[in-house]
């Protein structure tokens, strides 16, 4: 026990003490932290330590300070878990409708146009590969165009609405009045797990039938709530990955993102950042050739883009407005 | 594992009381120590550890090897082949893209290199190299194997410095710490100080300006992007001092004292004063190692602006892969050319202070070349710090402003404060002590962002 009464024994209770009642302090912030982590063992085990800790905290009112503190910030619901999909319209009855076929011969609807005077208004939103893509538009000097702040947020995404809420901030977003939502979703979605879904129930392995089943159901509500606001949407398909961890479930999501595109033809699109990125084998690359140069589109990790792999990207969104606006 | 988060608030718990329980038994101490430090090391990628292995045992064998020749010729050759596997590991793992690229550029071709770059890469070879340089100076006889393992991998200093030299830490290892010597006080004082740092002051500005100007300069106003320089500068500071305050006060709790790498360096008074106040460590190891081998001061004047040069180009080329860090590194090789050749060396008051303006100013301007993704960023960023003035600035907010201001301030801060508020610490029961630290770290938690941006050095 002697050690105790040294500076370092000091120390070693004085971190255990400080670490516990910070723990107890923050019990509701650790709560959501564990809360939102994937699925597997090491959530399971930090929900049945912090389960007891939030109904201790909040008996002894310990979580007062911290709320207290996030009021006056602004953040007071920063430590709320909000699993509901919002999704207000209804589903439709039976698969999705299959795209409208063009008739020939037909005059094509004019193009809405915009100007410096009226500009189309995007907002960009997603998980973190939103970010550059956004920030590639943001760059685009065209004066009718107006590219909102780029809501980015890291590893959320339409699977786990405990992490941040997405169908809630969907139905937020006439007050920023967009023309066109750019979103990025998916790269954190593709694993077995959902959150949103009845208690008792899971939505089965990535892929299967169930699964697929339901994302559908979240990006066609998407692209229905955000239609019926007179948003178009565009969806931005999940690039090419480096190794083989998300070969496979990129393309689950992206065959996803890409029919329900396909069967709003006039309420969304499709980009297909895949093909956009591999090389002329198919395969993954981290350079392009950009302007006779060797261009780094992909970071270290494999799946992020660099600000040229954003450039690159706008471009195609911006092509693909064009089909549809005269800006 | 990056330190402000749960994870290693839990692996520190665990680590920290072992340690003290096995002080007693070394041997099973660095045992312990070692397996820590691999844990702490493999959380990003486990194949890397294999690399930092690698790197103790020939570093080790060929220390031990120019320890034992006799012949100075074989002891330069020996050291030629460490200092050649070092370099060749940062060549191969960090700058082979980089440079492989270039060619391209220049060639036409299109030999593409993707190699992941192992964190901490540049940190612990840096300290392999001095380790075997200074045995080869005969200022370091070479460690036990074991001990050297802990010196190369010892966790609070692995992924981002501070360099420590084994003339430093290799004594340290040599005998158990004492308890009785250890500073609790300043370690939770500074461990506090590094997570506000990162936390609040470094992720704020991040996410509330510096990205975004830098990311689309041209959809800024003027003013917004003076104040995203401003916040970069702080940001960087924040985010690399915060890391290396949290790094010196897990070290002090363990018992080891690391050296100091940040002084107050946005109150220098010349660019020369800044590089002995900023990432210290780093500076005297480019003294040390490259700037007085070339030669230093000792040739003539033009060579030792030429040394001068070198020893910045390639200090720059040492924070990244790109030509932007070599304008970086030019940058500041050209301010303290001049001040040299101007002989600055402010005294007065009034001189004092231009000189803080002036270096502050300089500083700034090569951080937006650190900053930027490219040249062509680095010049809309310049350029729209002129053409912009007048247009609306939402991204200048009052919290914003504050946490720069916080950050200069912080600059002027006396050490005899921080001495102040760590004695005061010191003077408090226990409990009441816990119950500071837990106050502090709810409201660093609750004013910072969501999420943990990993610190900037990282990926150097």
């Amino acid at each position: 026990m002697g050690f105790f009464r040294t500076p370092a024994g000091r120390g070693v209770v004085l971190l255990f003490v400080g670490l516990v009642l910070a723990a107890v302090l923050q019990a509701e912030g650790l709560r959501k932290q564990a809360q939102i982590q994937p699925a597997g063992f090491q959530r399971d085990l930090a929900l049945d330590v912090t389960r007891p800790l939030v109904r201790f905290s909040r008996a002894l009112h310990l979580t007062t300070p911290r709320h207290e503190l996030q009021a006056a910030i602004g953040r007071e619901d920063e430590d709320r878990i909000d699993t509901g999909v919002h999704l207000t319209l209804p589903p439709p009855a039976g698969p999705l409708p299959r795209p409208a076929r063009r008739h020939i011969g037909t005059h094509a609807p004019a193009k809405p146009r915009f100007s410096a005077a009226r500009p189309l208004r995007l907002w960009v939103a997603g998980d973190s590969l939103a970010q550059v893509p956004g920030e590639g538009l943001e760059r685009v000097s065209d004066p009718a165009l107006a590219v909102l702040p780029v809501e980015s947020r890291l590893s959320t995404g339409l699977a786990r609405p405990d992490l941040y809420n997405w169908f809630t901030r969907f139905t937020e977003i006439d007050t920023l009045h967009p023309q066109v939502a750019v979103l990025s979703f998916g790269a954190d979605d593709a694993h077995d797990f959902m959150a949103g879904v009845p208690n008792g129930r899971t939505v089965g392995p990535l892929g299967s039938p169930s699964w697929s089943a339901e994302y559908r159901r979240r990006v066609d509500g998407v692209t229905r709530e955000l239609n019926a606001e007179g948003v178009y949407v565009v969806w931005l398909g999940l690039p090419i990955p480096d190794g083989p961890g998300f070969r496979k479930s990129f393309p689950i999501v992206n065959r996803i993102l890409e029919s329900v595109a396909r069967a709003h033809r006039r309420g969304a699109t499709y980009v297909d950042t895949w093909h956009l990125l591999d090389d002329a084998h198919g395969r993954y690359t981290p350079y392009l050739r950009v302007h006779g140069k060797l261009t780094l589109m992909r970071l270290p990790d494999g799946v992020h883009y660099t600000s040229a792999a954003g450039d690159l990207i706008a471009r195609q969104v911006l092509a693909q407005l064009r089909e549809r606006y005269r800006f | 594992m990056l330190f402000p988060t749960v994870t290693f608030a839990v692996f520190f718990m665990v680590v920290l009381p072992v340690s003290w329980a096995l002080q007693a038994r070394q041997r099973s101490w660095r045992a312990w120590i070692l397996v820590a430090s691999y844990v702490f090391y493999a959380w990003w990628d486990w194949r890397f550890v294999f690399l930092l292995a690698a790197s103790t045992v020939v570093n080790h064998v060929l220390a031990v090897a120019i320890y034992r020749a006799r012949a100075i010729g074989a002891r330069k050759a020996l050291l030629a082949l460490a200092v050649a596997f070092d370099v060749g590991l940062l060549a191969y793992f960090k700058y082979s893209g980089f440079l492989v690229t270039s060619a391209d550029n220049v060639l036409g071709t299109s030999w593409i290199v993707d190699i992941t770059l192992p964190v901490g890469i540049s940190f612990y070879t840096f300290m392999a190299i001095s380790y075997v340089v200074d045995t080869f100076r005969g200022q370091v006889v070479p460690a036990s194997f074991a001990r050297f393992a802990v010196f190369q991998a010892f966790f609070p200093h692995l992924v981002a410095g501070p360099i420590v030299r084994a003339s430093e830490l290799l004594p340290q290892l040599e005998a158990p710490r004492d308890p009785r010597k250890v500073n609790t006080s300043r370690a939770f004082v500074l461990i506090l100080s590094g997570l506000f740092l990162k936390v609040v002051i470094a992720n704020h500005l991040s996410t509330h300006i510096v990205d975004d100007v830098f990311a689309a300069p041209d959809r800024h106003s003027s003013l917004e992007v003076l104040v995203a320089v401003y916040g970069y500068a702080v940001q960087i500071f924040a985010d690399f001092c915060g890391y290396t305050n949290i790094a010196i006060g897990v070290a002090l709790l363990l018992g080891f004292e690391f050296p100091q790498n940040f002084n107050s360096p946005y109150a220098a008074v010349s660019l020369q004063d800044f590089w002995r106040r900023w990432h210290m460590t780093l500076s005297r190891w480019l003294r040390d190692y490259l700037y007085i081998p070339l030669g230093g001061s000792r040739k003539g004047t033009l060579l030792t602006y030429r040394n001068l040069m070198l020893t910045m180009l390639l200090g720059g080329l040492w924070h990244g892969a790109a030509w932007t860090f070599v304008v970086w590194g030019g940058i500041h090789g050209v301010g303290l050319a001049v001040e040299r050749a101007l002989g600055w060396r402010p005294t007065s008051a009034a001189a004092r202070f231009v000189g803080r303006v002036l270096t502050f100013h300089v500083v700034c301007f090569g951080w937006i070349f650190f900053r930027a993704d490219s040249f062509t960023r680095a010049g809309q960023v310049l350029e729209r710090l002129f053409t912009g003035w007048g247009r609306p600035s939402p991204l200048v907010t009052t919290s914003v402003v504050l946490a720069i201001l916080a950050g200069i301030a912080g600059q002027y801060i006396r050490p005899g404060a921080i001495g102040r508020v760590v004695a005061g610490f010191e003077r408090l029961p226990t409990v009441a002590q816990g119950a500071c630290v837990a106050v502090v770290l709810v409201v660093i938690d609750t004013l910072g962002p969501e999420g943990v941006a990993p610190f900037i050095y990282f990926r150097f």
